[in-house]
């Protein structure tokens, strides 16, 4: 292998692309995994009993049948409303101590960089492929793609809109008025996030060129190839690291690397994973 | 079926509240509060030719609530026999009822946080009682009973008696609490305490108005979206893997 | 006519119905009440007797927890029929007032800074008793004025004649009914108690003159007034302001202010030269009239309307109306009629124009009493008083009973030192600061006393200037005297026993009162361990017992509400000459007018109004205003003012201002009504307001007070009521 890091994606010869298809690389830290799929599945015990909860022509956004058969299943109105509270109130004094204070620890600089060229380009070119209109290549992008920092910027915000209104009805905080709001905020938050989860599900879970990240979430890594083709700056990023550590440990040995298979980097902050 | 109605009669009421205190009592409501309202109409004329009476009110349990579209959660409905009930469990305490009822009925209990309401003393009228405030009424002013009940007092005074609703032209939701008097001190009162326009607060009409269609809007937007990559996606079949 | 007004004895009726009256419970007053459930505590539910006011309507409390939690109409009551007023409601608000008395107390700093300390019951009434035995010693036990008022009162009457004075002056006579009582006892022979059995339901036409029904609420009164309208009786409202009676009356005549006996004699004079009186009545049971037509001859409805300011067509037509209707026409006596000091000759004239219309004893008119004979103790003979009355009752004012006494008679005594000095008050039930006019002359008097005692439940005002203050329980805590009611359509006999034990370290008058006895050697006068024996004792020839009467509340008899409900040899009346006196010999004996003649009062000066003042219907006098429920509903009271004279005193509706009278006494700032429903020469207050206690948090300050106002008095020579609509007030800036 040359000591030389490719700037820009470089096609690979077959033999390059077998070793680090084989070879796995950390993504995603434990604590983030957890987190992801909790935050999943209240998700979807919240949205779904959320939605059974707004039985006014005016507001729902569920059909009759769907309202009748939550209301069914949890017995009554008061049981369902109940059920919805405790397990948001249960979801915010879980979630919380790892957003206040975890977050510094997985977050990455790349998730709030404001996007750049790059990003901008991504997002057109995916969409056109992924519409079978355009072939063109994807440019390079980091640990997280530009769409995966889009979704996360629009949990960022309305992630706290949702507890936050969601504590001020569950306490009826202050007056009717800021209740009355916080309804309306609550609902509008979670909206947007469920359009951004619509996406977020499709690519995460339906579209084959993804696989390797949906296993990410569960396994915690990717293999090197598809952090080549997807996340080439990333994949960049770590192998600059590498070769400092390498020379830090070696300083005077130039060509020991010549023949040693690539070797993780002894620490690496693992990214957190958009929610 | 039963049909629950009340009939004052503002000819023998003197407005001594005694209803009001009551029916707070009755349901704790604190003092600053009332589920029922008793009011005096304004002077009208000059002396010594004046003409004044009195206004006793509460929730209508009208033909058509308007109070019952608004709730989110559906704490606010219908019982079968019209009695407009608000189920504490499920009331969150928004307030969108409040200002949407035209005869000023509701208000947000300062204890709880949630909505109150004379509910026409359900509890009581399941016991074989009269409403609190029929039971006390010193003038014996206030009748309560089945509209459906030919025999009963409540039919014989709306339906033979004019006794009349607290309705506009515009503002017709059917209340069920109707009044005898001579016509003028009627139209006095109708015209000093009428029924105001339904009003839905500025968040219940942003909502409706803005956020829902909104979030419907860029949901389908996804979804119709992300429908067609999954088309294109089968189309092409399973191409565009790693080489 | 005796002096014994209050004492309800009827000649031929009683022996008649008192025997026959013996245990005819209603059917309904058997029935038991149930105890309930509140969602899932049991209720029980305990029926006793109300005294948020003065008219004693039956009531159930319901109890969970040995906490009060509803205060309710007594179903079964014949007297209120399970309703109840506003006060009545707000019964809870009492028991459990934050601001209540809780334990005796002993001054420590000067009289009228309210600084006490909490003292036994032992010490308390130690130290009275210490004082009374050393004031009876010194200067006599008429040296001691008692001040009694409300249900308790009998046993501390008995407690204070025991002792040996004769000084009890109840308010509830020279500030309120005695004129009237004393009006009517001289023309029928008795007087009406309370409640007035005023026929309202059964009535044709009903005049309200001095009476503002509606405002003024009684449970069964009001009741019985809705009734009558709803049946078709007429209305006539004679008010100087727009009252609730006054919107709902055929006939609205706003009466300048003072000049009633003109408008009454105008109507006996239409009645009598259109010969629509009740002539047979008048034939069988009146004499005088000769004497009367003569006297009423000039006063014409064209005499009265300059002087009334009602125009003569109106009087003559409202006349006639009551002419068509008699004898079903109630002339509402009125309740509180000390106003002019012409007070008596005016019950005198209403008492007339009653006669004449035939509806004393009338189906729709006023209704007669039925005797319920009760048990009595055997008692010692009280000790006679080795001086007379202090207060002038039968004497300065030669028809004030002495049960009732004279409370501003006393007070001028106390001042004066004459006929010998008043050494001690002892005040129970009784807000002597807010309910007697003059309170400069009341704080004088006090100001001369060695020793002043006061028996309340709130600490109003009085409590400040007490030397010791006794804790009673309120009636939701207590046995008092059954509440017997014989002028009623059916007489009936209510139990007030207690539905809890009393709260704090409060108790029972009866106990308070027994105490004392002990201490002063007089439990002789208390054969009675316990209330329970007590209301045995009472009960004893009734034909019910306590357990009975505790468990229904109440048990009804029978009645005979009117003249042909007896054998015409029981139809007589108990004036001197058995009959219906309209003129009155007894008064021209006095030196007094045997028949009503006008005076005109003084009129306001320039810029200055005639202050007047009446009730709310959810507030009791000045008792009621520091209730959660009730401040609620009325935290302070407005004045009433033209809108003419609102304009020329530069007054705009809602604004605050201070009245000031023509003696330089100012009022609270309070709110202007600015209105049309009022002469342009009065400003009208509901009375209670403006107190000035400030351990009655909610109430302190709030609104004004119409007795501060009250500097001058016109009193009544015949009975010493204190006329009090004669003070001038003109409104200022705050």
């Amino acid at each position: 292998m040359s000591s030389v890091i490719p700037v820009t994606p470089a096609p690979l010869t077959t033999e390059q692309a077998e070793a680090m298809l084989h070879h796995q690389i950390k993504k995603h830290h434990v604590a983030i995994i957890l987190v992801h799929w909790f935050n999943a599945i209240t998700w979807i015990f919240e949205v779904s009993t959320g939605a059974a909860l707004i039985s006014s022509r005016l507001f729902r956004v569920a059909p009759d049948s769907y309202i009748a058969m939550f209301t069914g299943l949890f017995g009554s109105r008061a049981n369902l409303l109940q059920f919805h509270i405790a397990l948001g109130l249960t979801w915010i004094i879980v979630f919380l101590p790892y957003g206040l204070f975890g977050y510094g620890t997985y977050l990455r600089a790349e998730m709030l960089k404001v996007t750049d060229r790059d990003d901008m380009r991504w997002l057109m070119i995916r969409t056109l492929r992924i519409l079978g209109k355009s072939n063109e290549p994807l440019p390079p992008q980091g640990i997280y793609n530009a769409g995966q920092k889009a979704f996360s910027m629009v949990v960022w915000v309305m992630t706290p809109l949702v507890m936050v209104t969601g504590v001020i009805m569950a306490f009826r905080l202050f007056s009717p008025w800021l209740v009355g709001w916080a309804v309306v905020l609550h609902f509008f938050a979670v909206g947007m996030v469920i359009a951004g989860l619509v996406v977020h599900v499709y690519m995460g879970a339906v579209f084959p060129e993804e696989k390797p990240a949906f296993f990410s979430m569960i396994t915690g890594t990717v293999n090197e190839l598809f952090a080549y083709n997807h996340h080439f700056k990333w994949w960049r990023e770590m192998k600059l690291a590498h070769q400092a550590w390498e020379q830090r440990r070696k300083p005077k040995d130039d060509a020991a690397d010549a023949s040693e298979p690539e070797k993780e980097p002894a620490e690496k902050p693992a990214a957190d994973s958009p929610e | 079926m039963a049909r629950y109605a009340m009939v004052t009669d503002l000819r023998k009421c003197v407005a001594c509240k005694a209803c009001t205190v009551a029916c707070s009592a009755e349901w704790d409501v604190p003092a600053e509060l009332a589920r029922t309202h008793v009011r005096t109409t304004p002077l009208a004329g000059v002396f010594p030719n004046l003409k004044s009476g009195p206004c006793v009110s509460q929730c209508n349990h009208c033909d058509h609530p308007p109070c019952v579209e608004p709730c989110p959660t559906g704490a606010t409905y219908q019982d079968a026999d019209g009695i407009v009930r608000v189920d504490g469990d499920v009331c969150i305490g928004c307030g969108f009822c409040v200002d949407v009822c035209p005869y000023e009925a509701r208000f947000i209990n300062p204890r709880t946080k949630k909505v109150d309401k004379c509910d026409f003393c359900r509890p009581r009228i399941e016991r074989g009682e009269e409403p609190a405030c029929v039971a006390t009424c010193t003038a014996h002013a206030k009748y309560f009973g089945d509209l459906e009940d030919r025999n009963g007092e409540v039919h014989r005074l709306v339906f033979h008696e004019g006794a009349r609703r607290m309705e506009t032209e515009t503002i017709a939701v059917g209340p069920n609490v109707y009044y005898l008097g001579q016509p003028e001190q009627l139209d006095l009162v109708l015209a000093s305490f009428p029924p105001r326009p339904p009003l839905l607060l500025t968040a219940g009409e942003a909502w409706k108005k803005l956020v829902r269609p909104l979030v419907i809007g860029v949901v389908g937007a996804t979804l119709v979206g992300q429908a067609a990559a999954f088309f294109t996606q089968l189309h092409k079949g399973e191409g565009d893997f790693d080489e | 006519m005796k002096s014994e007004i209050t004492r309800r004895r009827f000649l031929g009726t009683a022996a008649t119905v008192g025997a026959g009256a013996v245990a005819l419970p209603a059917a309904a007053s058997q029935k038991i009440h149930p105890p309930g459930w509140r969602g899932t505590e049991r209720v029980d539910k305990v029926p006793t007797t109300c005294e948020m006011c003065f008219w004693r309507c039956g009531i159930v409390a319901s109890v969970a927890n040995g906490k009060v939690v509803r205060v309710a109409g007594h179903p079964e009551h014949p007297q209120n029929q399970g309703r109840l007023c506003a006060r009545g409601n707000a019964g809870t608000g009492l028991l459990y007032d934050p601001d209540r008395l809780k334990t005796p107390l002993l001054r420590t700093g000067k009289r009228g800074e309210g600084a006490f300390k909490a003292v036994s019951w032992d010490e308390a009434l130690d130290y009275l008793a210490a004082k009374l035995i050393a004031l009876r010693k010194e200067h006599g036990p008429e040296s001691v004025g008692f001040f009694p008022h409300g249900s308790g009162a009998r046993f501390f009457a008995t407690l204070m004649k025991a002792y040996g004075t004769p000084n009890s002056v109840e308010p509830s006579f020279a500030q309120c009914r005695g004129p009237r009582e004393v009006g009517y006892s001289l023309t029928f022979g008795q007087g009406l108690g309370s409640p007035e059995p005023v026929d309202l339901e059964e009535a044709q036409l009903v005049v309200l003159i001095g009476s503002h029904l509606g405002e003024n609420v009684f449970t069964s009164q009001i009741t019985a007034f809705a009734t009558g309208l709803a049946r078709g009786a007429k209305l006539i409202a004679v008010d100087p302001r727009f009252s609730t009676a006054a919107s709902k009356a055929d006939w609205w005549l706003p009466i300048r202010p003072g000049t009633d006996i003109a408008l009454l004699l105008a109507w006996m004079n239409v009645l009598i030269t259109e010969g629509l009186y009740d002539r047979e009545y008048i034939g069988t049971y009146a004499m005088g009239f000769e004497q009367l037509a003569q006297h009423v001859r000039q006063f014409t409805p064209e005499w009265a309307a300059p002087i009334t300011d009602i125009p003569a067509a109106t009087i003559r037509e409202t006349a006639r109306a009551m002419g068509a209707a008699k004898p079903a026409v109630a002339v509402h006596p009125g309740r509180h009629v000390t106003w002019y000091g012409d007070d008596t000759q005016r019950a005198r004239a209403m008492a007339i124009l009653t006669a004449l219309l035939g509806s004393w004893g009338r189906k729709g008119g006023l209704f007669l009493p039925t005797r319920i004979e009760r048990g009595s103790f055997d008692l010692p003979e009280f000790p006679e008083p080795k001086r007379g009355r202090a207060d002038g009752a039968g004497t300065r004012f030669p028809l004030a009973p002495e049960e009732m006494g004279v409370t501003n008679g006393l007070i001028d005594a106390t001042i004066s030192g004459d006929p010998y000095p008043i050494k001690a008050w002892i005040v129970y039930g009784q807000n002597v600061l807010e309910s007697i006019p003059q309170r400069g002359r009341t704080l004088e008097a006090i100001g001369k006393l060695d020793l002043m005692v006061v028996v309340d439940v709130m600490p109003v005002e009085q409590v400040n200037y007490a030397d010791l203050v006794l804790p009673e329980a309120t009636y939701l805590e207590r046995y008092d005297p059954p509440n017997i009611v014989e002028s009623a359509k059916k007489p009936f006999i209510a139990v007030r026993s207690p539905v809890i034990e009393p709260l704090y370290d409060s108790k029972p008058g009866w106990w308070i009162a027994r105490e004392l006895a002990k201490r002063l050697d007089l439990l002789a006068y208390f054969p009675w361990e316990t209330p329970e024996q007590h209301l045995e004792t009472i009960l004893a020839p009734t034909g019910t017992n306590g357990n009975e009467l505790r468990n229904c509340g109440v048990v009804a008899f029978p009645g005979k509400p009117y003249l042909e409900d007896r054998p015409p040899a029981e139809r007589s009346f108990d004036t001197a000459s058995g009959k219906i006196e309209l003129f009155s010999q007894e008064l021209a004996d006095l030196g007094a007018d045997p028949l009503p003649r006008y005076t005109p009062p003084a009129e306001p000066p320039d810029g200055f109004l005639r202050l007047i003042y009446g009730r709310a219907p959810v507030h009791s006098f000045a008792r009621s205003q520091n209730n959660e429920a009730l401040h609620a509903l009325m935290p302070e009271n407005e004045v009433w003012l033209h809108t003419s004279a609102a304009r020329a005193a530069g007054v705009a509706d809602g604004e605050r201002i201070v009245l000031e009278n023509g003696d330089g006494a100012r009022s609270n700032p309070v709110r202007a009504r600015v209105t049309e429903g009022i002469r342009d020469d009065c400003a009208y207050l509901v009375h209670g307001f403006g107190q000035r206690s400030k351990a009655m948090r909610r109430a302190f300050g709030r609104g004004a007070s119409d007795n501060g106002l009250m500097s001058r008095v016109s009193v009544d020579p015949l009975t010493g009521g204190t006329g009090m609509r004669v003070n001038f007030v003109r409104p200022v800036k705050a």
